[in-house]
């Protein structure tokens, strides 16, 4: 019995690290600039594609696909908020989020047009396959998004702590009129940072295209994710993304286990009714930015 | 003044005349599909059997109905994968749309669903995916069935592998908490314990869950003989894929209904040698029909031409409900829906999809499902005998 509580931890400390991986770019977002990019989800499902479509017509594997999305989705954000999210991003945040909503069904319907509503799963040969600890087993792919999303979240916390877009950053979202009055381009600002967030979306969809099978439809099911951790995590926190994955993780794992499968989604979103009820700031967030 | 106002009332009647003969011509079958949102895959699926059907239908003529030739028409309602919308769907074809006939919503939960409509308006509705008893318990007159019940699947798996793999007595169950897959995983628990295998594992999952790794350890832990798996295809892709992750290995591995689709195949690569499964029809049946189609050849060759793939079974449950319709129809001799009605109640015909004969409930009786497994990539027969094409091959690994 001990043995399958080790398992159990081990699958949602890796679970985790996915779910951190999936609403990185997401908190970053919604914490600095108050925007729900309901995008995000589709954004994860397009970043798949590349690497399914890359892997299957020229042998490309999904790690280097992710070499390629970061670049691509980079441009992607930064030009979608130049030249259509800025225009709104003074207007209540219900505004934005009916925005991005729009986009996501144009997005959504764009992709089954693309690549049909089929399923379909990039399957490496041979697979990445697993490792033992001990009787404890863990999958490769798992851990490196695992990997890939401590590695996001250390990039961003030098980026917005050490470099002067990052401090800019940080301006913008504690007061924008006064960072505008110490010559700080607030467009530009706010499109590096949807840059970002669009491109954490992105790459980590090579590694997701190796876990689950890739549907047109299936962003709203990692969107529902991103949702929970970042109100766990706290917005406005930089790992506060990776802690509220590595939670939702394990809570869920457990849960499976006590209380049967069928009941793990239906703790995730209690949690987050607790959270909101409770400490709507989240687990590393600072007061103001929920 | 006087001629104009004539002159437009013969119009409006001369219209009104061709529109009526145009309506003449033609039988509407009505079909609500859920041609967006996650069901989608399913949707096209029954789209390509029911326009193949009207196809074959319309080149030959169309249906005979007494002494003279009707072409069909299948007019799509998109449902977006909510049931309550099929409801409605099935209602505003029958009112609205005017439809003869109707082919049911997806799967065995959205059918039960628009039945309760179909049969308010009396319109005879053949069902091609909906095999759950609690489908045909509601002493409906109006609704048929392609499937027969889900214990038609898990007796003849059960009885194969307690023949054929002697060592196998722990049985796990892990269903998508969903109409069908749980209808049929409480069918494959009931056929364990009849022949006294023991059923150490049953837990439901809910629909959407992107995480098999709980469940998957605790059945680990339990060592199981025998893993039986219930999902559609996205779900089974991704519970073969965390059994490797986890390194879970067992002498039977079944999973219903995904493994018949190429999807699932693409999709699991070398993970789904081995696995078990069962379902209504196979490619590889031979039956010589009275339908449009003829023989089981003929309908393969036809879909190919059409699709440029093998058709699996849902694709030409689709086929085979417009088939039955057409016989029903052309028995009667006539559109008139009691009349086809009772035909369909009579039936007793040899078709593409095999012998067709329903009880008294409106579900199919007559038919033997095949049991298969993926050898190499590919679906091979194990039963019945009559069209074996390989034994039962234990051990499914990483």
């Amino acid at each position: 019995m001990p043995l399958l509580y080790f398992q159990i931890l081990a699958n949602g400390l890796v679970l985790g690290g996915l779910y951190a991986c999936i609403a990185s770019g997401f908190s970053l977002v919604w914490g600095v600039q108050n925007v729900i990019n309901i995008l995000h989800g589709s954004f994860i499902v397009l970043g798949a594609y590349l690497a399914y479509f890359a892997h299957l017509h020229a042998g490309i594997h999904p790690f280097l696909s992710i070499l390629i999305a970061i670049p691509v989705f980079f441009a992607i954000g930064y030009g979608l908020q130049r030249m259509m999210i800025n225009r709104i991003i003074a207007a209540p945040v219900l505004l934005t989020l009916t925005l991005t909503f729009g986009l996501d069904l144009m997005l959504q319907n764009g992709m089954i047009m693309a690549f049909t509503a089929d399923f379909k799963k990039l399957v490496l040969d041979p697979p990445l396959g697993t490792i033992a600890l001990g009787e404890v087993v863990l999958p490769v792919d798992r851990l490196a998004a695992m990997a890939l999303a401590l590695a996001l979240t250390a990039m961003l916390y030098l980026i917005l702590s050490r470099s002067r877009i990052g401090r800019a950053i940080v301006a913008v979202r504690m007061d924008r009129e006064a960072a505008a009055l110490m010559g700080v381009n607030v467009a530009r600002i706010y499109a590096i940072t949807f840059g970002l967030g669009v491109m954490m979306a992105g790459a980590s969809g090579p590694l997701l295209a190796m876990i689950f099978p890739i549907s047109p439809l299936g962003g709203p099911a990692y969107l529902g994710k991103a949702f929970v951790i970042c109100v766990l995590g706290g917005l406005g926190s930089v790992p506060g993304a990776m802690i509220g994955g590595l939670v939702l993780g394990v809570v869920e794992s457990f849960g499976a286990l006590w209380f049967g499968p069928e009941h793990a989604v239906t703790l995730s979103f209690s949690l987050l009714i607790l959270m909101l009820l409770f400490r709507p700031h989240g687990l590393l967030g600072r007061k103001g930015y929920e | 003044m006087n001629r104009a106002l004539l002159l437009g009332a013969a119009l409006a009647l001369g219209t009104a005349a061709a529109g009526a003969a145009h309506a003449q011509d033609v039988i509407r079958v009505g079909a609500p599909l859920p041609i967006t949102g996650p069901l989608s895959p399913e949707a096209k699926k029954q789209q390509r059997g029911y326009d193949l059907w009207a196809e074959t239908v319309n080149k030959r003529g169309g249906v005979k109905v007494g002494a003279k030739r009707m072409k069909v028409e299948i007019v799509y309602v998109d449902y977006q994968s909510n049931t309550p919308r099929a409801v409605q769907a099935a209602e505003k074809l029958i009112t609205q749309d005017k439809v003869d006939f109707l082919f049911s919503p997806f799967g065995s939960g959205a059918t039960k669903a628009a039945s309760s409509v179909s049969e308010k308006y009396q319109v005879p509705t053949v069902a091609a995916t909906a095999s759950s008893a609690q489908v045909y318990d509601q002493g409906y007159k109006y609704l048929f069935g392609t499937f027969t019940p889900n214990d038609t699947l898990t007796e003849p798996l059960a009885d194969i592998v307690g023949r054929e793999a002697a060592g196998v007595r722990r049985v796990a169950i892990l269903a998508r908490n969903d109409l069908f897959p749980l209808a049929i995983a409480q069918e494959m628990e009931k056929s364990a314990k009849k022949r006294g295998l023991n059923v150490v594992y049953f837990e439901k999952y809910a629909i959407g869950t992107l995480d098999h790794a709980s469940a998957l350890s605790q059945i680990k832990s339990m060592s199981p003989h025998w893993i039986f798996a219930t999902g559609y295809t996205n779900d089974l892709i991704l519970l073969r894929k965390q059994m490797a992750d986890q390194r879970i290995e067992a002498p039977v591995v079944t999973m219903i209904a995904a493994p018949a689709y190429q999807d699932w195949i693409d999709g699991t690569g070398k993970l789904s040698q081995n696995v078990t499964s069962a379902a209504w029809w196979h490619p590889a049946v031979r039956y010589k029909g009275k339908d449009v189609f003829g023989t089981t050849e003929n309908y393969v060759k036809l879909f190919r031409a059409a699709y440029g793939a093998l058709p699996d079974y849902a694709e030409a449950s689709a086929s085979a409900a417009g088939a039955m319709l057409q016989l029903a129809i052309e028995k009667a001799g006539s559109i008139d829906r009691t009349k086809v009605r009772d035909a369909l109640s009579a039936m007793n015909e040899m078709t593409f999809w095999g012998p067709v004969k329903f009880g008294p409930n409106g579900q199919i009786t007559s038919l033997e499902p095949p049991v298969f497994q993926i050898q190499n990539g590919k679906p091979t027969v194990i039963h019945p005998k009559a069209i074996r094409q390989g034994e039962l091959q234990l051990g499914v690994s990483n």
